[in-house]
């Protein structure tokens, strides 16, 4: 396993691409000079963290700070564990391999990934799954567990993909376009501006008067999505196995989205 | 004197020289507030580029609500001229609209070109507060707010809500409009609301003319927006650590920046009215003000007013465009000659002359190769 230990972080610092693939061909003396700063100072890998590798399938980041930025991003293969918090845009664009962290991430995490599972199990800030300035999708094919809470716009402009939460603040699914979300609970207006995609919640906020509730449904889908989730989270199948009532929306745009949340 | 340095009076000289060693010195600066003509903003640019700072204009949040919204799925807009010349119906949403002064010369005339002219003009509200001297419809908006209100219209107008609501015939009223536009405040309704607007404005636009008209920021936000993408071909929060400009509206957030530490220098440029951020208290500060007390931040360096001490291109809003204004032109604001204001250089000349008090070493001299991140 090879690891890389955080000294210090003493700006924002941007790890896209340092994966295990990237590692498997460097020496710890070329990695320790892979530009990693995004001051004028130039800071490299060797900088600030310490560097031991052994060509193996799995990075691990000990000590991170919510100053590493896009850890993970671009990953396709191989597996990558974080001790500690990280920064903004988490996974961003993965296809492959798994990432998981122990502490909470920044904002946008999981943007615009294609594949793999994304753990995180603290909190997740704002737009989790969600797209960036002016993108063209959120989460868009792998999968974000986020054990604890997630910010606002949970899953905001996803394309594809499953999220699951502890919960979300307002607005979690804005502007879908298709995938399925998760979460005990969602804050108010979940689903605003949603095309389509699947939101499903123990407890939610208020609803926007663009969602018309459809009547108790029983639908085999939930029943197999519960069966599909039973080993990755438990608590997310459960719900998925109670009577639920449906609501459509959003009747803003083209409406074909639903929320599904126990009838009882 | 217009120049200090921790409240103390000094020559301009010493402040210039205390702003350009504040900024060589500094891991992160940012340069804010923006809030200036725009040869002082594209001075800004430039010495951003020179120091590898980030750049966040005073017009920020709002500002961003419209960009965010125009970048997911764009926008067709209009200018205040053209809606005075050609609406038959104007929409304002929420209460900004009413505090803009610009309703009050809509109410007053009736379109006069274009396919509605001869046309009466109708005015309607949708959860505003209205105002006793202008004519028109009110709609009040429910709990929901402002956001959810426009996604109702929206549905109303493309007939996937059945028909007896409250708001049927105002989305009746713009299907049958021939020329409608929608003012609003992206800072009040926030990225979401402003790009369901834009929605709903394509929609109708599939049965008749309608656009949408965002009231401006009064911080030369508008202005920044087009001196930044002449600039570096991007938004305003940009950042030049890396010697090329990245544009993140989170990251470069200056507010965030200073909460979290990562910025050590500021430059605050205001040489236009703009309040004060909470941080300049906290971060070593430069600030170029157009009407300094001299305690405002670690080095305050008086500058001209423009539009009142000296011509300069400026934003205007009825013409939604960066525009001339000719020396003690400006309507808002403008007073007696104050005789330490006219002597104040203008802030592009200020920032100017600290950019070449850089020195060489500190400046960004290599921007990154693309093979090493």
């Amino acid at each position: 396993m090879s690891t890389l230990t955080l000294r210090e972080a003493p700006e924002r610092l941007d790890l896209a691409g340092l994966d295990p693939a990237r590692f498997a061909g460097l020496s710890e003396a070329d990695a320790a000079r892979v530009a990693i700063g995004t001051s004028r100072r130039g800071l490299t890998l060797g900088d600030c963290f310490t560097i031991s590798l052994d060509g193996s399938e799995e990075l691990r980041i000990v000590g991170a700070t919510d100053r590493l930025d896009r850890i993970g991003a671009g990953l396709a293969a191989g597996r990558i564990v974080v001790e500690g918090d990280v920064g903004q845009r988490l996974g961003a664009g993965m296809t492959g391999g798994t990432l998981t962290v122990s502490g909470s991430a920044g904002p946008f995490a999981g943007t615009a990934a294609k594949g793999g599972t994304i753990r995180i199990a603290g909190d997740a800030g704002e737009s989790a799954g969600g797209a960036l300035h002016g993108a063209e999708a959120g989460l868009d094919g792998a999968t974000l567990i986020i054990g604890g809470m997630a910010g606002e716009r949970l899953g905001d402009r996803m394309r594809a993909g499953l999220i699951l939460a502890k919960g979300a603040g307002a607005h979690a699914g804005s502007r879908m376009i298709a995938g399925t979300i998760v979460a005990g609970e969602f804050g108010d207006h979940p689903g605003y501006g949603m095309r389509r995609g699947t939101l499903v919640a123990a407890r939610h906020g208020a609803l926007l008067p663009t969602f018309v509730e459809t009547g108790r449904q029983d639908l085999v889908v939930l029943k197999l999505l519960a069966t599909s989730l039973q080993a990755l989270a438990p608590e997310a199948a459960s719900l998925l196995r109670a009577p639920m009532r449906r609501y459509g929306g959003d009747l803003a745009t083209l409406g074909k989205g639903e929320l599904f949340t126990p009838a009882g | 004197m217009t120049a200090w340095i921790d409240g103390q009076a000094v020559e301009r000289d010493e402040a210039v020289a205390a702003a350009a060693a504040l900024l060589a010195g500094a891991r992160g600066p940012v340069i804010a507030g923006l809030c200036a003509e725009t040869a002082a903003v594209q001075a800004a640019f430039d010495l951003a580029r020179a120091v590898g700072a980030s750049l966040d204009p005073a017009a920020g949040p709002g500002l961003y609500a419209d960009l965010g919204a125009l970048a997911s799925g764009g926008a067709m807009t209009t200018t205040a001229a053209e809606a005075r010349g050609r609406a038959d119906l104007v929409l304002a949403l929420g209460p900004a609209p009413w505090a803009s002064g610009l309703l009050a010369d809509l109410a007053a005339e009736a379109p006069a070109r274009g396919r509605a002219a001869g046309q009466p003009r109708t005015l309607l509200a949708l959860g505003g507060p209205g105002d006793g001297g202008i004519q028109h419809v009110a709609y009040p908006a429910g709990e929901a707010g402002l956001a959810a209100e426009i996604g109702l219209v929206r549905g109303l107008v493309a007939g996937r809500i059945a028909d007896p609501h409250p708001l049927a015939d105002l989305a009746a009223r713009l299907r049958a409009a021939l020329y409608a536009v929608v003012v609003y405040d992206p800072a009040e309704i926030g990225a979401l609301g402003t790009e369901m607007l834009n929605g709903l404005v394509k929609d109708l636009n599939e049965v008749t003319r309608c656009f949408a008209l965002p009231l401006g920021d009064p911080h030369q936000g508008r202005a920044v927006t087009q001196v930044a993408a002449w600039s570096t071909g991007q938004g305003p929060r940009v950042g030049f650590g890396r010697g090329y400009p990245e544009h993140d509206p989170w990251r470069f957030d200056a507010a965030r920046q200073a909460e979290s530490g990562e910025i050590d220098a500021a430059l605050w440029l205001a040489s236009l009215p703009a309040p004060l951020p909470a941080w300049i208290r906290t971060v070593p500060t430069v600030a170029l003000l157009g009407a300094p007390k001299g305690d405002e931040a670690r080095v305050v360096i008086g500058v001209g007013v423009p539009g009142e001490a000296f011509g300069a291109a400026l934003w205007h809003p009825r013409r939604a465009a960066i525009a001339w204004q000719e020396a003690g032109s400006q309507e808002a604001g403008s007073q007696e000659a104050d005789p330490i204001r006219s002597g104040a250089p203008a802030a592009a000349v200020i920032l100017a002359d600290i950019q070449t008090r850089i020195p060489a070493a500190s400046a960004v001299s290599q921007p990154e190769s693309s093979a090493s991140c």
